[in-house]
């Protein structure tokens, strides 16, 4: 708070006549909004990134008489969200790029600009992100407006031209290390890497159109398919965004029981990544010790949730049904006690290794300095010695009134990114054991909740700390039964933004260590 | 004249039905290692990764391997289309040739031997250095930026520990005082050389699990970097060749860390074979115990390895042998 009324103080001098003005946070999710002109914006994100902002978000949203471009935001020093606004006109919408101060703002720019058709001045290559074939409008516009053709030249985005000395290898997108369909072109010269370029897409579903045409209650199954090793978390994503844009309170009750069994999911995901991380590095044994430790927390989420995967357990209000008091807490019980033993053991197996050390030990150091610049987030960031957890920062669901610790790394290296994972992992078994004991009785459903949801006319931001990172989700209501608009802030889009700059004169198998360190999720950077 | 003709003929005709008989014996003991190891392979990897592994075809899945070759013989041989064809199909015969000719000098047990060279050792040597003339056959002629890379880091890994196999075997032989086979095991009738050699042994065993690309220094096949390496084009039998000749290696190099350090075929009470068979398969078991328990290492790390410890270490252990014995 304090840092938002020192930014709109500083702000108010410098720039006189740009309107800035404070949000209710509780009501919206961020605390300042600014509204930008085409001439006066990228004096206004220098302004923020001299103030060492962290960019969360870019979009855009189309209001039929004007398109709106959206620039989130935030600080990891203190939660500070500011959102700066700029109008585009629909026809020829036109604006600067600011990737030249948010490294990131690349691939965001050319997400607006294949979704909406927005052209970004100074942009290094404006080539299509996701959609790879022939698209004959603009997907997310709200009335039909057709690529022109000079615009569909562009789709074929990448074709790497040989030169001499250099040679090129698609790292995907059937590859055995890149988790899904994720495609790295690489520019190889002999073995060390000369510049990476990731294309994405392979996997694209269109989440955010299928969110405008379904009610708020449709939408619900959907998250999961985007984060599927940390389905929970983006199910409690939605749902929460939701009941805070509806004001719908949550029972004490759900609050703990969704916090347990968010950190259940976390610990199946790290697992899942646990597994995943040493077979990168062609070590394939402790990828089924890992299993079997998930397969416990699966069966434990099954029998409450009904679904092993893809979970859609939180409803508006509170959950879908109340946690077994006989099953559920003594398996998760006999869990926690069974996974610290193990958590010892792998120590033991993987950390201990020599080669295992040799190899990510000083691999991909990814600096402090430059995390900003990337918007990235969660483990990722923590392993650089930033502890920015939403968690903490912003805490939701019962994290609050729970003690817990956050893990943080020195140098930013392969080697840190596991550690600030292992470790997570032991502090997220300390949460449940706590939100156990504190667990209070009573309802785990709000009794109101009306079953078509029409929430009052206005935007929120609201992010939670999913497994591999900040998860935000940005909706606009315009009072019908659906959303106007739906934007889903994915932590590992921004994560995998920094592969190009990290892989860049590795050698393969390193940048393939490196690339597994970053534990990915395909079907969320594509949604 | 005649009685001459006839001894020779005799003496040629004794040493072909030998030879013969040898290289049947030899494919059969090939065959039927690939196949057990395959399975010894996959149980022993279930069974270090908490599961149990094949066991439904036959008692304890040992059919399994069997069922997977018929299945792979039963395969289309499929050819893609830009490959290099002469050098394709000539790489998975080739990596055949030294595996087959290696198990001629051999000794399985006193009288089991096809043939004892007097310079057995430098026959195995320069014969299994073929083996990465294959693999950079098929690296090369698949035509695929993956096979490359693996055939190319295959040679330059080959060539690294193919100096420090051979200096760890160099004072061996001097103590032997023999190049053939049968008088190195024949030497170690008191103590086996393991205990007058133990850095030989190590670096020999260290360097014989790069000389037949097994974790942790699988680089030319790494399958979480190179998909399949040199044989990511291959498919069916062609690569069930170059899976054939991979366990097949393992093998090898077991019998003659075994020959030369474990005393071969020696051994109280049991026969020979049996005593030799045994400790071959304890070594095959180390190095299946290794791929199941190291991750990968780097190819810098595993060239630096070589050059930088394991050939000077070598090189000490071969002055100071020469040394001792001289004196």
């Amino acid at each position: 708070m304090i840092l938002a009324a020192k930014t709109i103080e500083e702000f108010r001098s410098e720039f006189k006549s740009v309107d800035i003005s404070e949000v209710p946070y509780d009501k919206q999710g961020y605390h300042l909004a600014i509204e930008a002109q085409t001439g006066n914006l990228l004096n206004i994100v220098e302004f923020l990134d001299r103030r060492e902002f962290y960019i969360v978000d870019l979009f855009c949203v189309d209001y039929q008489d004007y398109l709106e471009l959206v620039y989130f935001f935030n600080t990891h020093r203190e939660l500070c969200r500011v959102k700066v606004t700029l109008k585009l006109d629909p026809e020829k919408p036109v604006a600067p790029t600011i990737s030249h101060i948010y490294t990131i703002a690349r691939w965001y720019e050319r997400e607006a600009h294949e979704f909406f058709g927005i052209y970004f001045e100074g942009h290094p290559g404006l080539t299509y992100l996701f959609l790879h074939s022939g698209i004959d409008h603009y997907p997310l516009r709200r009335k039909h407006v057709p690529v022109p053709d000079n615009d569909r030249q562009l789709l074929d985005s990448f074709k790497p031209q040989e030169e001499e000395d250099c040679f090129f290898v698609n790292l995907g997108p059937q590859h055995p290390s890149t988790h899904g369909v994720l495609r790295v072109v690489l520019k190889m010269d002999g073995e060390y890497i000369v510049s990476a370029e990731p294309v994405l897409g392979y996997l694209h579903r269109m989440h955010e159109k299928m969110a405008e045409s379904k009610s708020y209650l449709q939408f619900l199954p959907n998250p999961a398919r985007m984060d599927y090793p940390g389905a929970l978390l983006f199910n409690l994503a939605h749902v929460e965004t939701v009941e805070k844009l509806c004001g719908i309170a949550v029972p004490e009750r759900a609050k703990y029981i969704r916090t347990i069994t968010c950190e259940l999911n976390r610990i199946a995901s790290h697992l899942l990544w646990l597994g995943a991380f040493p077979a990168d590095l062609g070590g394939l044994t402790p990828f089924m010790y890992a299993f079997d430790d998930r397969e416990n927390i699966l069966d434990i989420l099954e029998g409450v949730t009904g679904s092993r995967l893809t979970y859609c357990y939180f409803r508006f209000g509170g959950l879908y049904n109340d946690i077994d008091e006989e099953s559920f807490v003594s398996a998760t019980k006999r869990f926690i006690e069974r996974m610290r033993e193990r958590l010892v053991m792998y120590d033991k197996l993987i950390t201990g290794n020599v080669i295992f050390i040799n190899r990510i030990k000083n691999v991909g150091i990814m600096e402090q300095a430059k995390v900003r610049k990337y918007g990235s987030s969660g483990p990722f960031i923590r392993s650089t010695g930033i502890p920015f957890d939403m968690r903490k920062v912003d805490p939701y669901e019962a994290y609050g009134s729970i003690d817990f610790e956050i893990p943080t790394g020195h140098t930013g290296d392969n080697m840190d990114r596991y550690l600030v994972r292992m470790k997570e992992m032991e502090i997220s078994l300390n949460i449940i054991e706590e939100a156990m004991k504190k667990l209070p009785s009573g309802p785990f459903q709000t009794e109101k909740v009306p079953k078509k949801l029409k929430p009052p006319k206005g935007d929120i931001y609201h992010a939670i700390e999913s497994t591999r990172g900040e998860t935000g989700v940005y909706i606009v209501s315009d009072e019908s039964d659906t959303p106007y608009r739906m934007r889903w802030r994915v932590p590992s889009y921004s994560n995998l933004m920094t592969f190009p700059y990290l892989a860049q004169g590795l050698l393969i198998a390193d940048a393939i260590a490196t690339l597994g360190s970053y534990d990915i999720v395909v079907p969320e950077i594509d949604r | 004249m005649c009685d001459t003709i006839i001894n020779i003929v005799n003496i040629v005709g004794k040493e072909v039905v030998r030879t013969v008989v040898g290289l049947i014996g030899v494919f059969i003991v090939v065959i039927g290692n690939a196949i057990m190891l395959t399975w010894a392979e996959r149980k022993v990897a279930g069974h270090m990764q908490r599961r149990i592994g094949p066991k439904e075809v036959g008692p304890f899945g040992l059919i399994q391997s069997f069922a997977d070759s018929v299945k792979l013989l039963g395969k289309e041989l499929l050819t893609p289309a830009n490959v290099e064809r002469p050098l394709y199909f000539l790489a998975p015969t080739l990596i055949f040739v030294p595996v087959l000719v290696t198990f001629v000098v051999i000794p399985f047990d006193g009288f089991l031997q096809v043939k004892d060279i007097n310079v057995g050792i430098l026959v195995i040597l320069a014969f299994s250095s073929l083996t990465v003339l294959s693999i950079l056959i098929a690296g090369w002629g698949s035509n695929n930026k993956y096979s490359l890379i693996g055939a190319v880091r295959s040679v330059a890994q080959n060539i690294a520990y193919e100096i420090p196999l051979l200096l760890s075997l160099l004072p061996i032989i001097f103590m032997a005082n023999s190049f053939s086979l049968r008088d190195v095991v024949e030497a170690q009738k008191g103590l086996w050389f393991v205990f007058y050699q133990p850095v030989a042994f190590l670096i020999f065993f260290v360097a014989s699990v790069a000389e037949t690309n097994r974790t942790p220094f699988d680089l030319p096949e790494a399958e979480s970097e190179l998909v399949a390496g040199f044989h990511t084009e291959y498919s069916g039998m062609r690569f069930s060749l170059f899976f054939l000749a991979e366990y097949t290696n393992m093998f090898i190099v077991s019998a003659i860390a075994v020959t030369f350090f474990l005393g071969g075929y020696q051994g109280p009470i049991l026969p020979g074979v049996v005593w030799f068979f045994m400790k071959t398969y304890v070594l095959v078991f180390v190095l299946l115990w290794f791929r199941w328990t190291f991750p990968r290492v780097r190819f810098d790390q595993l060239l630096n390895f070589s050059w930088k410890i394991l050939i000077p270490v070598s090189f000490l252990n071969l002055l100071v042998t020469g040394g001792i014995l001289k004196l």
